[in-house]
This record gives structure tokens, C-alpha cells and sequence, in this order.
């Protein structure tokens, strides 16, 4: 049956393979509601979302744009953003923000454990706040010998961009956790 | 959980209630404009409006105006949109604290949306008190608010139903005290009276027998508080493990599921392991050495208060010093420790994904890796051992330093005839017990909270609420078979539906077959049925019966499952086809294995059906291992059989067998065939797709065949028609 059908197949394995990167040629705007509009290829899309392949290793690189429903299809990466426009470079830190939501820590000010918990008093980049990680579960991830992230209960990440750049005081209280 | 928040008086002032409007929801938006924390930013939503008040400023919508509401998950937090006038429009953005709270919040404004006006309410618990700020492990209130917590309590509930032993115990240590206070005093006699003033042969012999006496008692005393403590802490130890066990198989899997695997183990295993040593050796000491501790310093003080004032100076900085070493050793243990778990993880990786490694030609490269850890390890534990053997003669050199300065001291004193020599013998002696102690005494604190933090991890556990049965409202039935599905919405979080308000109804012996993408939700829909989860909104029934009021055991004696990822437990191949009816009859077995095409390949293994397998066993295959798996559902001829890709694994021909086998089978069960193979779902009376969290198409292959759908280009797809 159905040449076509499988001709459909062929489509889709096509599509499935191929990558298009997305360049300064792709305009971005912002719409009404504060979400991310994309110009690209003759194509105009409504929303898009904006997501990290390296979210760890590289936030700033391989960036994939997707379709906001039908299925979140790729449109394409940008390869650098840094290679976008300062505009377009704008709009999409401000997606990523919205996507991704992870204090750094910059200060700590107090680890207390109890009751199986620990609870944390810190500085981010993002203001002080407080918040409390399971001691049994593997809340604190090493993302190399210095980087850290941490989960609290609520499920909420922490960031420790360098361990060695904490005061001797802040290690030790950490100390437990590593 | 919470859904209607405390509104400071502020925002309340700046909102306008209309008559018969109102305030339905209120919620705090903890991430403020700029992106950075926030406190006083709040959601609120009314019969008619949506306002934002974020960073002090305010922002509304008309409810009548919105389409649609969406709680949106991103990394590390989510937002709330609503669409209005065909646009997405953000609303919120907060972390994932309030995750699962904006999804019910969501719910409300759609139900809103709609013109109904029920109220959203959530089920779940709050993960943090919000009055001590502690976090809730699992159970409705807090259990430090209700009084419930606190080391103490849970020492004092612990340890409450081994009073006798206990009490033997207390009465032991406080004899070892006795005894081992006692023998100084008698040795001092010793040199006073007899050695000194030449006593006579005879009271010198007493005072060997006393002193004889006392070493032994000493002794036999020390065997029998070990002997008891011992027995204690493993008592203690295996009745924790029990309830554990117990509680672990009782909790639902969501529990399980958010836990590592390996962590749920060590509180069984490690955690009480931790309890019975610290039972046998801390528990067993610590009155007998606060005990003594007591009397020595008293009878130092009594035997010539000016030395012991000096000798008592000495002491703490001697136990500092002690102290800071320990600390530093074991810190470097850890390190070692750490090091050691590297390198052993490791190597179970390459071990265990040595096909990998062997198929890839990187066995050099995985050497040169493996090289460079182990030579890291090396280099430590080299440091460490150096460190260790120091350690040794640095701590009795402390010792002796304080007692050189007893000696002198003292010797002045005796010299100067203020002292006896069996005094200055005795007080030695002390000096001696006191720094022994004083050490064991500064370990204690850390030897306790790691008690504490074990206990604290067990209770976790035990304080956990499990979904208990009320005996009263569950009752058995017989299956006939009918099951309807009402509204089912289920996620693993509730942020996040997996399958969204699935209604079908399934009549009884009906064979309905699932397909679907990888991930849309197959397993989840069956795992729903075999009540592992239950439904977040809406419900399953079973002949009419809401499957939450059919009691467990009454229902799961009428279920077979095959699962997608086959397990065995370790035991022969008789057990694991017998585990779903222990007492069922060899007759019935052989007919479950014929009957699942096992009977052959299992009669061609040299040990037969007392094969042994699982996961040191012997190594099967994975289509063998399926089809003993199918031998175990049918084994006890449910009345619901599942089968999660039953036959995935397995060769065409073996599949036809067992589907011919099954045919016969299956006719009066209503049977899920979960497939990826289309072929495999030939007999099926309906076909389900799943699609995008729903129920896409439904309906016998013909009829989805002529809608040309998703099972029609799956079809074409498998070139099947
Ligand atoms: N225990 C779990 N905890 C959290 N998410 C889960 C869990 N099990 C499955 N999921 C997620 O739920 C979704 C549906 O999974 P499910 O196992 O039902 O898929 P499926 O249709 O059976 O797929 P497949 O055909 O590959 O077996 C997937 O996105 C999966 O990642
Ligand atoms: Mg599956």
C-alpha cells in the first residue's frame, strides 16, 4: 500500500537527520506575552523555546531552538551565541533565564544539618535565600573536582562554580557533603 | 499542600473583590522581576480575575478573557501562561519549590475558564514546614512541630522495648566502674602497708588475693557487659532491619522511586549496622566511663588536690592536641576512602561493560585510565599509612609527658614526705585512667552524631506514612473482567501529566492491544492498572468498582504481568515460575511452562527446572527469561493478564507459539498487549493508541485501518496492511 506513506517516512527520516543552524540571518523578536518569536527561512514561528545541549559544559554554545508544540521539533542551533546579534543575544539570555533557573553560590553563610537534612543559608547571584537538601539522597553533584551543583528538596539547583575560590571556613562547613 | 496563602495586607487592599467574587487561590511567586529572589510577590486568582502583584507591581487579567492556563516546567523552576487573545502571555515564574503547586493552580483557572466553579484542592503534602521551616519527610505534619522528633524522643522510642537489657547492662557498667576504681586503692595498700612498713607475709597475701580477685572479676565482668551489649545491638540492629523491610514494601513506589537505589539498601544494611556497633561499643562504655571519669577526678582531688589541680591543666591541652589529630586522620581517610570507591567503580565499569570496551578496541586506553586512579589511590594510602604509624608514638608521648609531670611533682612531694609512695603509685594510676577516658570521652560527640544521623535516616523511613487499607471500606471480589477507565490522569509529578484523561471501556475477555511511541506512556497506563501508582485525577474501576476500594490482595491474585524488563530473583527456575502461587502443584507448573513455550528449553538444561538464575545464576537468555516470565503470570490463571512486550525478545517463531498457546488462554481474560511488532497484536479485539499523553485512536484494526491515522501509517510503516 501507500507509496506515499512511506514517502512520508522518508520525510521524516530526512528531517530527523538533518541539522540547520540557526545564524544572524534568523531574527528574533520578542512578543506580547514575553516569550521568543522567530523569523527563520521564510518561516515565521510564533514561539520557540530555547534549550541547552551543554548545559554544564557549555551555556553559551550549541543552543537548540525548538517549536513550541507540534511535537517541540528542532528549528535549528545557533552554534555561538556569541555570534548572534546583540539583540537577538539579549532575547534569548533572557529565555534562557527563563528556562533554566540556577543560583550560584557566591557566600556561605551557614550548613546546619539535623534530622537527616541539611540546611543551607547562602548568597546567589540571585539574593539570599535558604534552602534544605535530603543528606541521603545524592543532592550534591561534582561536575568536575571544583564545580558543584547542588539539589535541594524542593528540587531547586544550586551552583558552586569553583569550590576553591570558598573561604577556608565555607570548605569545611562543606566538607561534609563532598 | 497549600493553595490559598496568608496575603499580606497590602496586596489585600489592592484587590477590588465585585460582589460575588472570590479570593480562590493565592500563591507566592518567589522569583521577582529581575530574576532574582523575591518574598512579597504573589499570585492570585478570583471567580472573575488573575492577578500578579510581583515586586510591587500589579498586573490583571479578566478570567473571561483567557483561553487557556499552562504550568510550564523548565529547569530548576517553571512558569505559569495563560493564553489570551491567541497569544501566550507569561504570568509567573517561580522555582520548583512551587512546581507542583502552580500545576493544581493551572487546573483551577481552567476549570475557571470553563464557567465552573469548583475548587481546585491538592492532596499532597508540603515538603517544608512552614512554621519551623524544617523539612517534612513524608508525612502529613511535621513532626518536630507535633512533637513527634528530636533525637531524644527517638532514642527514648528506640530503645523503650529492651528495658531488661538495658538495665542488666547499667548494673554491669557500674560494677566495671567499681572494680577498676577499686584496684588502685588496693595496690596502694599494697605499698603502704606492706612494702613500706614491711608488713607481715600474711596481709600481703590478702592484699594479692583482693587484687587477684579484682582482675578477675574485672575480666569476667567486662566478658558478660559484652556478652549483653553485643546481643543488644544485634537484637536492636535486626528489629530496625525488620521494620524497615516492612516498611519499605509497604510504601508506595513513588517513595522508592525518588531515592536512589543504593541508599534505600544502606539503610537497611549500613544504618543499622551503625546502630548495633555503637550498641556494643560506645552504648556498652559510656556510663561505666562517665562513671569512673567522676570518681577519678574526685579521688584525685581527695588524694592531694594541688597536683591534681595541676595535672587537670595539663589534661585539656594534651585532648585538644589528641583531639586535632584524630580529626585530621580521619579526614584524611575519607579522602582515601573516596579514592578507594573511585577506583572500585571504576573498575566495575569496565568489568561489567567489557564487551564495550573489548568491541571498541579501547582496553589500552581504559588501562591508562584505570592506571592513573589506582596510582592516585596508591599515593594516598602511602601518605596515610606514614601519617597512621606516627600517630601512635605522638599520643603516648603526649601520655607520657603528663605523667612525667605527676612524677615529678609528686616525687617532690614524696620526698618531701607530704605524699605516700602508695599514694603517688595510685594517683599515677589515675592520671593514667584520666587521659584514657578524657580521649575516649572527646570521640564520643562525633561517635554520637553519627548515631544521630543514622537514627535520623532510619526513622526517615519509619516516619513515613503507608497507604493503609481500612479493612472496612475494601472488599474482595471476583473478577469478571471490565474495566473502565474514567478521567485517568497520572504523572509521576504531579507537574507533569504522563497520561492525561484516558476514558475507555474495556469489556470483560476482551484482548486490547497498546501501541504507541517509545515514552508515551504505555507502561505508565499498565502500571496504573497494576494499582503500583495511583491516578492524580479521575479513576480506573473494575467491574463497576473503583479499583481503590477492591482490597490489594483480593485484586493482585487475579492479576498476571509480564513486565517490560523481565526479573528473575535469585533462585532456581521452579521458584521464580512458583513465586505468583507458592502452592501451586508440579502438575501446574509444567503446564504453565508448556503453555508459555518454556517446558523445552527448560527440560534441555543439565539441572532442569532446578536451573539456578538471576543474577549470579546461569545466564539465560533474554527471550528464555521472558518466557519464564510469561510461565509466572499464567501460572495463576488471572483474570487480568498484562503483557508489557511480553514477547519482545523473542524469535517469530516462539512468539507464534506462545500467542497460539495464549489464544486459548486468553479468551475469557481481559488481556493489555503492549507491542511495538504490530504482528504480535494480530489477535487483538481493539487496538490502543497512545499518543500525546491521551488515547488517540481506538478501535479494532480494521476500523483504525480505515480512519488512515497513526496505526495506519504505523501499519505502512511495518508494511503490514
Ligand atoms: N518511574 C518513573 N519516574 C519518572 N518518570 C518516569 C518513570 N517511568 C517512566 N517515566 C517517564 O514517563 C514517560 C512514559 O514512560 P513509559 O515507560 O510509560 O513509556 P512507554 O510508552 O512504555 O515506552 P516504551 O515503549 O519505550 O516502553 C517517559 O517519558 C518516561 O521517561
Ligand atoms: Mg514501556
Amino acid at each position: 500500500m501507500a507509496e506515499d506513506t512511506l514517502n512520508i517516512y522518508e520525510k521524516k527520516a530526512a528531517e530527523m537527520t538533518a541539522t540547520n543552524m540557526i545564524t544572524r540571518e534568523d531574527t528574533f523578536a520578542k512578543t506580547k506575552g514575553g516569550f521568543l518569536s522567530l523569523d527563520c527561512k521564510g518561516t515565521h514561528y510564533d514561539r520557540v523555546r530555547v534549550s541547552r545541549l551543554f548545559p554544564f559544559s557549555d551555556a553559551d554554545r550549541y543552543l537548540s531552538i525548538r517549536e513550541y508544540g507540534n511535537g517541540d521539533k528542532e528549528i535549528g542551533i545557533i552554534e555561538d551565541l556569541a555570534s548572534m546579534s546583540e539583540e537577538s543575544q539579549k532575547l534569548i539570555r533572557e529565555q534562557l533565564e527563563l528556562y533554566y533557573f540556577t543560583p550560584v553560590i557566591s557566600r556561605i553563610m551557614s550548613i546546619k544539618d539535623e534530622y537527616g537534612y541539611a540546611y543551607f543559608h547562602v548568597m546567589t547571584d540571585k539574593g539570599e535565600c535558604r534552602f534544605a537538601i535530603n543528606m541521603g539522597a545524592s543532592a550534591v553533584a561534582k561536575l568536575s573536582d571544583t564545580r558543584l551543583i547542588i539539589q535541594d528538596v524542593d528540587e531547586n539547583r544550586f551552583e558552586i562554580k569553583d569550590v576553591d575560590q570558598l573561604t577556608k571556613k565555607e570548605r569545611r562547613m562543606l566538607d561534609l557533603f563532598l | 499542600m497549600n493553595l490559598v496563602f496568608e496575603l499580606p495586607q497590602k496586596i489585600r487592599d489592592e484587590i477590588e473583590l465585585t460582589g460575588g467574587e472570590s479570593i480562590y487561590y493565592a500563591v507566592p511567586i518567589d522569583i521577582g522581576a529581575g530574576g532574582n529572589w523575591s518574598t512579597d510577590s504573589f499570585c492570585v486568582v478570583t471567580t472573575d480575575k488573575l492577578y500578579t502583584f510581583i515586586d510591587g507591581e500589579k498586573i490583571s487579567h479578566e478570567i473571561n478573557e483567557l483561553t487557556k492556563a499552562t504550568a510550564e516546567a523548565g529547569v530548576g523552576g517553571g512558569m505559569l501562561v495563560v493564553k489570551k487573545g491567541g497569544e501566550d502571555v507569561l504570568v509567573a515564574h517561580y522555582s520548583s519549590a512551587h512546581m507542583s503547586r502552580y500545576a493544581y493552580i493551572a487546573r483551577g483557572i481552567n476549570i475557571l475558564i470553563s464557567g465552573r466553579y469548583e475548587k481546585v484542592e491538592s492532596p499532597e503534602y508540603e515538603k517544608m514546614c512552614p512554621h519551623c521551616g524544617r523539612v517534612i519527610p513524608g508525612t502529613k505534619t511535621c513532626p518536630h512541630c507535633s512533637g513527634n522528633g528530636g533525637f531524644f524522643k527517638i532514642l527514648g522510642k528506640t530503645i523503650r522495648p529492651y528495658k531488661k537489657d538495658l538495665a542488666w547492662i547499667s548494673f554491669l557498667m557500674v560494677m566495671v566502674a567499681v572494680t577498676t576504681l577499686l584496684n588502685p586503692e588496693v595496690q596502694k595498700r599494697l605499698i603502704n602497708d606492706v612494702l613500706e612498713k614491711n608488713g607481715s607475709l600474711r596481709t600481703a597475701l590478702v592484699f594479692l588475693i583482693l587484687m587477684f580477685t579484682l582482675s578477675v572479676a574485672i575480666v569476667l565482668i567486662n566478658i558478660g557487659k559484652s556478652i549483653a551489649t553485643a546481643k543488644l545491638g544485634s537484637k536492636l540492629s535486626a528489629d530496625l532491619r525488620r521494620d524497615l523491610f516492612e516498611k519499605c514494601q509497604r510504601l508506595p513506589l513513588s517513595f522508592i522511586n525518588e531515592r536512589r537505589p543504593g541508599e534505600l539498601l544502606n539503610r537497611i544494611t549500613d544504618d543499622t549496622r551503625f546502630v548495633a556497633e555503637f550498641t556494643s561499643d560506645v552504648f556498652c562504655n559510656l556510663f561505666a566511663v562517665f562513671f569512673i571519669f567522676i570518681w577519678d577526678v574526685f579521688y584525685m582531688l581527695v588524694l592531694d588536690w594541688k597536683l591534681a589541680l595541676l595535672t587537670f591543666t595539663v589534661v585539656p591541652p594534651v585532648t585538644f592536641f589528641m583531639l586535632y589529630l584524630r580529626k585530621t586522620i580521619s579526614r584524611v581517610f575519607r579522602v582515601q576512602n573516596k579514592k578507594n570507591d573511585d577506583v572500585a567503580s571504576d573498575l566495575q565499569d569496565v568489568i561489567s561493560g567489557m564487551r564495550i570496551v573489548k568491541s571498541y578496541g579501547k582496553e589500552e586506553q581504559e588501562a591508562e585510565r584505570f592506571k592513573v586512579l589506582s596510582g592516585q589511590f596508591a599515593d594516598i594510602q602511602k601518605r596515610n599509612e606514614r601519617f597512621w604509624g606516627m600517630f601512635d608514638f605522638v599520643l603516648s608521648f603526649c601520655m607520657g609527658l603528663g605523667v612525667v609531670i605527676v612524677v615529678y611533682f609528686g616525687g617532690s612531694e614524696v620526698i618531701a614526705e607530704k605524699m605516700s609512695y602508695g599514694e603517688l603509685y595510685q594517683f599515677i594510676a589515675y592520671t593514667l585512667l584520666l587521659f584514657q577516658y578524657v580521649g575516649w570521652l572527646g570521640r564520643l560527640p562525633r561517635e554520637l552524631s553519627k548515631l544521630k544521623s543514622s537514627l535520623e535516616r532510619i526513622y526517615d523511613v519509619l516516619s513515613q506514612e503507608a497507604p493503609e487499607e481500612d479493612p472496612g471500606k475494601v472488599r474482595d471480589i471476583n473478577i469478571k473482567g471490565e474495566i473502565t477507565f474514567d478521567h485517568a490522569t497520572f504523572g509521576y509529578k504531579s507537574y507533569q501529566p504522563v497520561i492525561e484523561d484516558i476514558n475507555a471501556v474495556i469489556k470483560p475477555g476482551e484482548m486490547i492491544g497498546i501501541v504507541g511511541a517509545s515514552g508515551a506512556g504505555k507502561s505508565t497506563l499498565i502500571n496504573l492498572l497494576m494499582r503500583l501508582y495511583e491516578t492524580d485525577d479521575g479513576s480506573i474501576l473494575v467491574d463497576g468498582v473503583d479499583m481503590k476500594d477492591i482490597s490489594r490482595k483480593s485484586y493482585h491474585s487475579q492479576l498476571g504481568v509480564v513486565l517490560q524488563e523481565t526479573f528473575l530473583f535469585s533462585g532456581t527456575i521452579i521458584d521464580n515460575i512458583r513465586f505468583s502461587k507458592p502452592d501451586a502443584s508440579v502438575d501446574e507448573i509444567i503446564h504453565a511452562a508448556k503453555l508459555a513455550n518454556a517446558h523445552t528449553f527448560i527440560s534441555k538444561l543439565p539441572d532442569g527446572y532446578n536451573t539456578y538464575v538471576g543474577e549470579k545464576g546461569h545466564t539465560l537468555s533474554g527471550g528464555e527469561r521472558q518466557r519464564i516470565a510469561i510461565a509466572r503470570a499464567i501460572l495463576t490463571d488471572p483474570k487480568i493478564l498484562i503483557l508489557d512486550e511480553a514477547t519482545a525478545s523473542l524469535d517469530t517463531e516462539s512468539e507464534f507459539m506462545i500467542q497460539k498457546a495464549l489464544d486459548r488462554l486468553t479468551s475469557n481474560k481481559t488481556t493489555f498487549a503492549i507491542a511495538h511488532r504490530l504482528s504480535t497484536l494480530k489477535n487483538a479485539d481493539r487496538i490502543m493508541v497512545i499518543d500525546d499523553h491521551k488515547i488517540a485512536e481506538i478501535g479494532t484494526h480494521a476500523e483504525l485501518l480505515a480512519k488512515k491515522g497513526i496505526y495506519y501509517s504505523l501499519c505502512a510503516a511495518q508494511n503490514l496492511s
